[in-house]
């Protein structure tokens, strides 16, 4: 039986358990959400190793980095280090979205480096292995796409990004209404290429029942990855992206009747006046699944920085009910990340994050922010560091700033305001 | 004659066609806004400089840099160098912070270097000067304070954050209250302290018609020192925050009624979930004039990242009408920004600015925005690196860019492209 047709029947499973103890919620919570499909729990039974994660309404806000290989002079041990590194960052999930070289030994070394769930996209190795084996990406067969699919799956990855709801009437919608920039997803556009080529709708809207029975089988939670997500703040909202939430959310209907769970992913690039109205969209159009947004980044032009513009939408979407945030790295659009590069996208998404937890009144987040604010006031310095989101960065930049480490630092030196305030208010000494 | 009595005199100032300019609307837009306080041009009748800005409702939000000596840490020749880089990052406004070694001689020496407003806060030479010269900060007098105020004003300080909208009401209130972290505003701790030792009112709160005169007579824009804003997430919108924005409100009442351009400081800690509230309250309660935030930072857990706090905050903060983000670094909360620090600081907020920029369908945004999906589009490098916010940073990065690109011998990609219409 899946995690959802469990709670379905109303019976709590071990997972269910084990999430509620971290989220500090009942177990009948999570049951409760679980069954309504609002919240998901990553968990491919094939993955032995794996530490459930929950995502999803009334839930701390999740955090996933995506590592992989791209260009042939990228290697499995450096990505495996990069997943290393997301995780010690904090990240609750990795993706592996590697394109080339040994995909499958690449998502097996990703699979035993940690016991993260992990997410793929097997589109990308389906096309790369008609492209290496037959010579063209075109010439990927259904049953191709389909097989790696099942590979991934029963290998134990635990969530899969699929295009299900790119139809053939989206894609027309989209070149007839003039998007700025149609091509946004790297998955999403190749696919269409294929479709196009071939005259032929959908392969995984039209066989969706056969993914269906492959991710009942694995209890494999189905990332529905949006080709129509907006590329740039112009397209934000356009008809195409609300049409495909339209479909994806048929098909998570039928997903749900399966027993299998649903998430739904999201932009992009999102101006902050238009963030609130897409996650009401996607939370009304897609029936309450989880929302697994890219970023969003809240302009196009902060290239270098877009961790930054990513941790802007990424808070306020999560605070108008975004459930999931993929990281945006400092690298983004201009290449892939190196590993400081992760360690940054990670913390920007797990403070963006945090922020949303913390105006959503989860309260974890609240005592965590008391408990600084505390240490502050206290001028104690080993708590404040040891309370930073990233100790080991708070710790070095305050100590390359300070010069005698006395109670207060060097930003007011001896007119420290919590000093000379706790002395005339209270009449007591800090620090 | 000052800006505010030239607007309501129906006359424009060069000032104000300056930021009509810049800003792209109607003169008279800048004009009746001016008259009713909605916005303010910083501008000391004394000082002539190169740029010049308006602040408020209707034009692009604004961003502002800090600097100046600590206690710790009193090098004019890196203070130089951090108004250099922030300046060249691109940010509208300082703020000389210093309270170590020659303030004066760092004021003048900003002075000399800004080609933007220039702003700074007096009580904090006032105090720092009652410490050294007469042994602690309770023998400041209150002609300390306003002699310091009127010769940082002769020198052409275009704003200045004074706290006049402190009382002892308001110190009461935190005092019956609780807070988790009391006052966090460096001049609204020297006040608080003196106030409470000497026991007597604030001065610049009593003697507010002294403070506006010297106001006036510069046309320094006045800046009301938040100096009972919230210092953590926890003690966002309480009693003693209200108290201080309505007491702020009343004394704006009055600088509006002498033509003295008045802007209002704002916090500091918010949680995105008092973000709309804060800025509603302190627009109703202080008659619609600019607020000009620190951050907010959405969360206190984040030093060594502050500037990424900040930007949420601030933007989101723009969303619902702030006027002025004043730019975090880094640095905060762990010690005095280094130039580093201080680049990084001004990228990020007006990475914020931007966003909210955007919002407003600000025309020269919404143009970046579109100039640089479309090199996207096209793969045309030097244009992406010419629209971008901080086109530096890539130039080193051409080679990444085109890498990034080289996926379009893909077979599926290419049909895609073509029936786009982008091949």
């Amino acid at each position: 039986m899946t995690i959802l047709e469990s709670a379905r029947k109303g019976l709590i499973t071990d997972e269910m358990r084990q999430v509620a103890i971290i989220e500090e919620v009942t177990p009948e919570f999570i049951r409760a959400g679980v069954a309504l499909g609002e919240i998901v729990i990553l968990k491919n039974n094939a993955h032995k190793n794996v530490i459930p994660v929950a995502v999803g309404k009334g839930l701390t806000t999740k955090v996933s980095a995506s590592v992989g290989m791209y260009h042939s002079k990228d290697t499995i041990a450096g990505e495996i280090e990069k997943v290393v590194t997301a995780k010690l960052a904090g990240a609750d999930t990795i993706m592996d979205l590697s394109v080339t070289g040994d995909i499958d030994s690449m998502r097996k070394s990703a699979l035993i480096t940690t016991s993260k769930p992990i997410g793929t996209l097997p589109l990308y190795q389906a096309m790369a292995e008609a492209k290496k084996n037959k010579g063209s990406s075109l010439e990927m067969s259904v049953d191709d796409l389909f097989h790696v699919i099942e590979r991934h799956a029963s290998d134990g990855i635990d969530f899969l990004a699929l295009h299900c709801g790119t139809t053939m009437e989206v894609v027309k919608r989209a070149k007839g209404e003039g998007r700025l920039d149609p091509l946004v997803s790297y998955g999403g556009a190749r696919l269409m290429g294929w479709m196009i080529h071939h005259n032929q709708e959908n392969p995984l809207y039209e066989n969706f029942d056969r993914l269906l029975e492959i991710a009942n089988k694995y209890d494999v939670v189905l990332s529905f990855a949006d080709a129509m997500r907006p590329g740039c703040t112009q397209d934000s909202l356009i008809g195409s992206q609300i049409q495909e939430y339209i479909i994806l959310g048929d098909l998570i209907t039928r997903a749900r009747d399966a027993g299998v769970q649903v998430m739904v992913k999201g932009p992009g690039h999102v101006p902050i006046n238009q963030i609130e109205t897409t996650v009401n969209i996607q939370k009304s159009l897609c029936k309450g699944a989880p929302y697994f947004v890219f970023g969003p980044l809240v302009t196009d032009t902060a290239v270098g920085y877009d961790h930054i513009s990513a941790a802007i939408g990424g808070a306020i979407s999560a605070y108008a009910g975004a459930d999931f945030l993929c990281y945006v790295t400092p690298a983004e659009h201009i290449g892939l990340p190196n590993k400081e590069q992760v360690h940054e996208g990670v913390i920007a998404a797990r403070i963006a994050a945090h922020a949303a937890d913390l105006a959503n009144g989860i309260d974890k987040a609240v005592r965590w922010d008391l408990e600084m604010s505390l240490a502050r006031k206290d001028l104690d310095w080993e708590k404040q560091i040891e309370l930073s989101i990233d100790p080991e960065t708070a710790r070095r930049t305050w100590t390359e700033r300070s010069d005698d480490f006395s109670s207060e630092c060097t930003m007011c030196g001896k007119y420290c305001a919590m000093k000379i305030v706790s002395e005339f208010l209270n009449k007591k000494k800090v620090g | 004659m000052n800006q505010i009595d030239a607007a309501r005199s129906g006359k424009y100032t060069e000032e104000m066609e300056i930021v009509a300019f810049m800003e792209n609307v109607g003169i008279e837009f800048i004009r009746e806004g001016v008259a009713k306080g909605t916005i303010v041009i910083p501008k000391n009748r004394v000082r002539d400089r190169a740029n010049i800005c308006g602040i408020g409702k209707g034009l692009d939000i604004k961003v502002n840099a800090l600097f100046g000596t600590s206690s710790d840490r009193e090098q004019m020749p890196m203070e130089a160098r951090k108004l250099k880089i922030a300046e060249e990052a691109g940010c509208h406004s300082f703020m000389d912070l210093s309270t170590g070694g020659d303030i004066d001689g760092m004021r003048k020496q900003s002075l000399s270097l800004a080609t933007v407003a220039m702003g700074g806060v007096p009580i904090y030479q006032a105090g720092v000067e009652a410490i050294e010269k007469k042994g602690n900060l309770m023998q400041m007098t209150s002609d300390d304070i306003f002699e310091t105020i009127e010769k940082q004003a002769a020198d052409g300080l275009d704003f200045m954050a004074i706290h006049c909208a402190l009382n002892f009401d308001i110190i009461h209130t935190l005092q019956r209250t609780g807070r988790v972290t009391d006052v966090v505003s460096r001049g609204g701790s020297f006040l608080t302290g003196w106030m409470l030792q000497n026991q007597k009112e604030n001065p610049l709160y009593e003697e507010f018609d002294r403070l506006l005169k010297i106001m006036k007579a510069y046309d320094v824009v006045l800046s009301i020192g938040d100096a009972i804003r919230p210092g953590s997430t926890a003690d966002s919108l309480d009693e003693a925050q209200i108290k201080g924005l309505m007491v702020a409100g009343e004394l704006t009442k009055r600088a509006l009624a002498q033509g003295v351009q008045v802007m209002i400081e704002g916090p500091g800690h918010v949680p995105l979930n008092h973000v709309k509230s804060t800025i509603e309250l302190q627009k109703r309660l202080c008659h619609n004039v600019p607020y000009f935030i620190l951050g907010f930072l959405a969360t206190d857990i984040a030093p060594g990242y502050d500037n990424i706090t900040g930007a949420i905050g601030g933007a989101y903060a723009g969303l619902h009408g702030a006027d002025f983000l004043c730019y975090l670094t880094p640095a905060e909360h762990l010690g005095l920004p280094n130039e580093e620090d201080v680049r990084t600081g001004v990228i990020s907020t007006r990475i914020a600015a931007r966003a909210v920029n955007i919002a407003r369908k600000r025309d020269h945004a919404l143009k970046s925005e579109y100039y640089m999906s479309k090199a996207r589009v096209e793969n045309n490098i030097q244009a992406q690196i010419d629209n971008a916010i901080y086109p530096e940073k890539l130039q080193d990065s051409l080679i990444n860019i085109a890498d990034h690109e080289n996926n379009h011998d893909d077979e599926a990609m290419q049909v895609v492209a073509k029936y786009f219409g982008i091949a």
